[in-house]
């Protein structure tokens, strides 16, 4: 009974009151909007770092992919690369062989031409010396001739022959 | 006796009048009503300029709403968030009213019986509203008669003295969770009138105390709200052991 006397039921029913008041007000200024702002937060920060594992793990995949890439990449360039030196040395080995074959034209040109061009000067030679036999024999007819005029004759005709 | 407060120098002042007694009947609740004022500007103050990226004030108060957020649902698991507002409330405001009594020229509204088993007393209706409307009339009827039950003697004797018990528990929370906190923070607030009597001697014990009751506000709220969430835990663990 002490203790009732502790208690008003005036301000027992006006505390519950504004408890109650204190209460909304709260839940309409602090908690409703605060709590969401940290859902909010919390799903944002969540969310970002799902999206940065889901960034990692693409990354791990195209670098998976570029690293098989680099490898079949290599594969194929040793592969072209070997080909070309194939290429080029049939290349180089036909350049050769045609190189061969004009070559052994232009010789067998030049020796045709050689010879005709030998044929032709012992042509002219014979030719020449058949002239000037000719013009000694003549040389011969018109003048009497003693030992010294021979030796002169044909000293003259050697001298000639050199000049020419 | 008591530290002199705004209201007993205004009573003096006025002494005789019906003022002077107004204000002296209505002393604890026109403190609460200054607090319940303070509490709400500055809420509504931080809550005007909530952003994502949080400001001074509004640090303060998600510091404050995710620790009782991680009080209330680290004990009751993630249903405890429906409850976050009221104990939370409770929180800040038992723990404003506690520490007023070291302002100068205010008063505890907590040393006032009236007003914790003002607050007692919402504990009360809302966790047993939270017991019928979990449980309905016949599940909580259910949760108040107890176990054991089957043969003849456990299906009627144990179950009503059971449910007599789960009564008279029932009725008596409130008035211990309220005496509890009125008694703590009443003899803390008479420490300080005593000590303060003593004048610049009683001033080491005094500063001492006055840092005890700051240690004895926040302790005796955090009772107060612990054992609020243990009241709901109970009635909603009931809950989910029946179903």
């Amino acid at each position: 009974m002490e203790l009732l006397k502790l208690l008003s039921a005036n301000e027992l029913v006006a505390q519950i009151i504004a408890f109650l008041i204190l209460l909304f007000l709260m839940k309409r200024f602090v908690w409703k909007p605060f709590l969401k702002v940290l859902d909010d937060r919390k799903n944002r920060i969540a969310s970002e770092f799902k999206s940065i594992d889901d960034a990692k793990d693409e990354v791990a995949k195209i670098r998976a992919d570029y690293e098989a890439r680099l490898a079949h990449i290599e594969a194929e360039a040793r592969a072209k690369i070997q080909a070309a030196v194939e290429e080029g040395r049939k290349a180089a080995e036909e350049i050769r062989r045609l190189a061969r074959a004009d070559g052994e034209q232009i010789l067998a040109k030049a020796q045709e031409s050689i010879k005709a061009e030998v044929a032709k000067a012992e042509e002219t030679l014979k030719d020449k010396i058949v002239n000037l036999t000719i013009d000694v024999a003549a040389k011969v007819i018109q003048e009497k001739l003693t030992v010294e005029d021979d030796k002169a004759i044909v000293e003259t005709f050697i001298r000639e022959m050199e000049k020419k | 006796m008591e530290l002199p407060n705004i209201i007993t120098i205004l009573a003096n002042v006025f002494k005789g009048s019906r003022f002077a007694a107004y204000i002296t009947a209505w002393e604890n609740f026109v403190f609460s009503l200054i607090i319940i004022a303070v509490i709400a500007l500055v809420s509504c103050a931080a809550s005007r300029k909530a952003a994502m990226i949080p400001a001074r004030l509004q640090n303060f108060f998600e510091l404050f709403v995710s620790g009782v957020d991680d009080f209330v649902c680290g004990i009751m698991g993630p249903n405890g968030r429906k409850y976050v507002p009221f104990i939370g409330t409770l929180f800040i405001y038992i723990l404003c009213m506690n520490l007023s009594g070291l302002i100068p020229l205010m008063k505890s509204p907590s040393t006032s019986w009236s007003t914790t088993l003002a607050l007692a007393i919402c504990v009360f209706f809302y966790v047993q509203y939270v017991g019928f409307k979990e449980l309905g009339f016949w599940g909580y009827l259910d949760h108040a008669l107890g176990r054991p039950r089957g043969i003849v003697a456990f299906s009627v004797f144990i179950p009503l003295m059971m449910l007599l018990l789960h009564v008279v528990s029932e009725l008596v929370r409130p008035i211990s969770l309220s005496l509890r906190l009125r008694s703590n923070i009443w003899g803390d607030d008479m420490l300080l009138a005593v000590f303060a009597g003593f004048g610049l001697k009683g001033l080491p014990l005094l500063l001492f105390n006055s840092l005890m009751a700051i240690v004895v506000s926040v302790v005796q709220t955090l009772v107060f709200c612990l054992l609020t969430t243990i009241y709901f835990t109970i009635v909603l663990t009931h809950e989910e052991t029946h179903a």
